[in-house]
């Protein structure tokens, strides 16, 4: 079947078009500097460790570079050996399929300095190793600039969260018990098959 | 046909019409009536039970991954671990069924494997929810009890619908189990407010109880065969019991039994397959969101409500004219056609073509299943549990590989394994032209002149059992399963039978 170029022309256009109009995060400018209290390398607990992260305007850009922003939101990103086989955190640059920062830690109207905060790790955040990322937005809910606590290459400054393992003490016994009946109870479908063979004589 | 003598039998002992073996020949749905259409509804909603527990994990593997700290690859290889315990497990069922009978067996499986779901709810490790998958997995061995119950209440006329329905309504469970276990996680995270890596751990709760009463309910309510349980009929000498060796024997050098564990690993191991698959399929290849992979993924399971019933209908609506044959020949055209759905599956690049395309597939791999099982309560009457355990390891073999060869690792993008697959499905449901029963024909060639079904049953028995009379049962079954014939031949007479044999044998 013969496809008309002027056909593919225009939905090549189209497809450019379409990836065009997303924001990718090479496009995004490193416009804030963010500090994390964590160490490199330390453990935090979640649901126990608390975790500070700091934010302001990366003053050797040109001042009118955050005219447009409006919030910021701080989030928890996984680095590269937390999404290591694991394609549902996949890095990907179109920011709307981008699924590297899963986590939020804080949205805040934008403000050029002094912007901190401190919470504690949510108890629903998995096990991984982690560093911070602040992304910058403008009216249009768009990213338009970006910081974070490592490196370019998401090397130094990464930190540990162990998760809770959500057992409890009641849920385990609750477990054991019920398996044990389970257990028990052919036993006793057994030899009450066993007796009732007996009776039949 | 059925002289009045035993229609008066009929009334006053068994609520439907029966065959010399007390089997049913009707099937009456709506009728909870001992012991046939009981065995029935005991055996689907135990199957369907089993079903949900080994496939209750794959909808909330998103919270689950994060937990436990899953990788693809772990996820995987738990899915895997998930259909092949019950490969070898189907075959021991088997064995336990023609040993024991159907209602110990099936019961005493179900209660060894609840711990395995009860047990879910503490791993704490990729290793620990590899080895709950893979012990909850073989309570997919239920099915075989499910199959040989069918075929020990059901006569001949009316066992492929019995088993198509009972098989179909248990593997619903796996399509229903995706859409009640989020259900259920999602009550307990916003209802009572557990966290979320405590919610799915409580969840667990549900299957395994529910398991574990189905067990129960099998075992107070249940009757091994129309006349009673093993262990009366076996005191009172009305049942043999058989010499495991040889059932076993009479089982694997009966080659019909294998070439049917190969084609079932090439409609129902391919319903396993794309149980595990098809969400992530959606997902990745159209982008829409897990909620509507998920529901998406649901409705291929749930097709089995209507379709491998249907499969089984069709089977006995065609031995009624055409016999043996006629079942033979309609497995080998639906499999046929649902391996080149598949293949067409994997070629289609749109959402709604591709959600159309695999609900027919669905339809027409699921109605395959229903029809295999139309043609194995005939393959053996002695090891008839044996073979139905074969042909559903089989299915299991067929669901390991498929899921290892095409499924794993990136060799293959997800399309391409989904066309292979048809292509496999297609070379895999050859051998079903090779079958042949002596007494009513093959795909090709007719009846050999002379043959009897009683040759064809009886020869299961050497000359020192039979001088024990201990082949009584196979020798009714022989004679009620004249209606393979189909009535194009020779007319179909049923003489009657009362308890002791006939004088002429």
């Amino acid at each position: 079947m013969e496809v008309p170029t002027g056909f593919l022309v225009v939905s090549l256009l189209l497809c450019f078009a379409t990836t065009g109009y997303g924001v990718t995060f090479t496009s995004l400018q490193r416009t804030l500097v963010v500090t994390a209290s964590p160490a490199e390398g330390q453990v935090l607990k979640a649901g126990d460790a608390n975790i500070t992260v700091t934010w302001a305007f990366n003053r050797t850009f040109p001042s009118g570079t955050d005219a447009d922003y409006r919030t910021v939101k701080v989030k928890l990103c996984y680095a590269p050996i937390s999404q290591k086989d694991r394609s549902w955190r996949k890095t990907v640059d179109e920011m709307k399929k981008d699924k590297t920062c899963q986590h939020k830690i804080v949205a805040r109207p934008y403000s050029a300095s002094n912007n901190t905060f401190t919470s504690t790790i949510l108890r629903d955040i998995p096990s991984g190793t982690y560093f911070v990322r602040a992304y910058a937005f403008n009216g249009n809910d768009e990213e338009v600039g970006f910081g974070q606590n490592t490196n370019g290459k998401l090397e130094t400054n990464l930190f540990v969260i162990q998760a809770i393992t959500g057992r409890h003490a009641s849920l385990d016994i609750a477990s054991i018990c019920f398996s044990a009946f389970s257990v028990v109870a052919l036993a006793g479908f057994f030899y009450m098959e066993k007796s009732k063979g007996k009776s039949q004589k | 046909m059925e002289v009045s003598q035993n229609s008066d039998y009929n009334d006053r002992k068994f609520a439907l019409p029966v065959d010399s073996e007390h089997k049913a020949t009707e099937f009456r749905l709506f009728s909870v009536a001992t012991p046939h259409m009981r065995a029935f509804h005991l055996s689907w909603i135990s199957f369907f039970a089993c079903f949900v527990s080994t496939f209750a994990a794959p909808p909330l593997i998103p919270i689950i991954r994060d937990n436990l700290d899953l990788t693809a690859t772990d996820i995987g290889n738990a899915g895997i671990a998930a259909v092949s315990g019950s490969v070898f497990a189907r075959v021991a069922m088997g064995t336990a069924c023609d040993l024991f009978g159907p209602r110990l067996a099936s019961s005493s499986l179900i209660l060894l494997t609840a711990p395995a779901v009860f047990l879910s709810s503490i791993a704490n490790s990729p290793a620990a929810f590899l080895m709950v998958r893979f012990f909850t997995g073989f309570s997919l061995s239920t099915f075989v009890s499910t199959q040989f119950w069918m075929s020990s209440m059901f006569s001949p006329g009316v066992v492929g619908t019995a088993n198509g329905l009972s098989g179909g309504w248990g593997n619903l469970g796996g399509g229903a189990t995706q859409l009640i276990m989020p259900l259920v996680y999602s009550l307990i995270h916003s209802q009572i407010g557990s966290t979320k890596f405590t919610a799915w751990r409580i969840a667990f709760f549900i299957p395994a109880i529910f398991q574990t009463l189905s067990a129960f309910a099998i075992f107070f309510l249940g009757q091994d065969m129309p006349d009673g349980n093993y262990v009366r009929l076996e005191k009172s000498g009305e049942k043999h019991k058989d010499n495991f060796s040889q059932v076993f024997y009479h089982a694997i050098t009966n080659y019909r039994g294998w070439i049917l564990a190969l084609t079932y690993g090439y409609c129902f191991g391919v319903e396993l397959t794309i149980d595990n698959i098809i969400a992530q399929y959606f997902y990745d290849r159209f982008n829409v969101n897990l909620h509507t992979a998920g529901i998406i993924a649901a409705s291929f399971g749930l097709a089995n409500l209507f379709s491998r019933p249907g499969g089984g209908i069709l089977s006995d609506v065609v031995a009624k004219r055409f016999g043996m044959r006629g079942r033979l020949w309609t497995l080998w055209v639906v499999q046929m056609i649902g391996g080149l759905l598949c293949l067409l599956l994997g070629k289609i690049n749109t959402l709604t073509a591709s959600i159309a395309v695999m609900l027919v597939f669905s339809v027409f791999v699921q109605a395959a299943c229903g029809l295999t099982f139309g043609v194995v309560p005939f393959v053996s009457r002695r090891s008839l549990g044996v073979i139905s355990g074969m042909t559903g390891g089989g299915g299991n073999v067929g669901a390991v590989l498929t899921q290892v060869i095409f499924f794993r690792g990136s060799r293959y993008s997800t399309e391409e394994g989904i066309t292979l697959m048809g292509v496999m499905i297609m070379c895999c449901t050859i051998p079903i032209l090779f079958i042949y029963f002596p007494q009513w024909g093959g795909l090709f060639c007719g009846p050999k002149k002379g043959s009897t079904e009683q040759d064809y049953y009886l020869s299961e028995w050497n000359k020192a059992e039979k001088e024990q009379g201990f082949h009584k049962m196979s020798l009714k079954f022989a004679d009620n399963s004249r209606t393979e014939r189909g009535n194009k031949g020779v007319p179909v007479t049923v003489t009657s039978y009362n308890e002791t044999p006939p004088t002429s044998v």
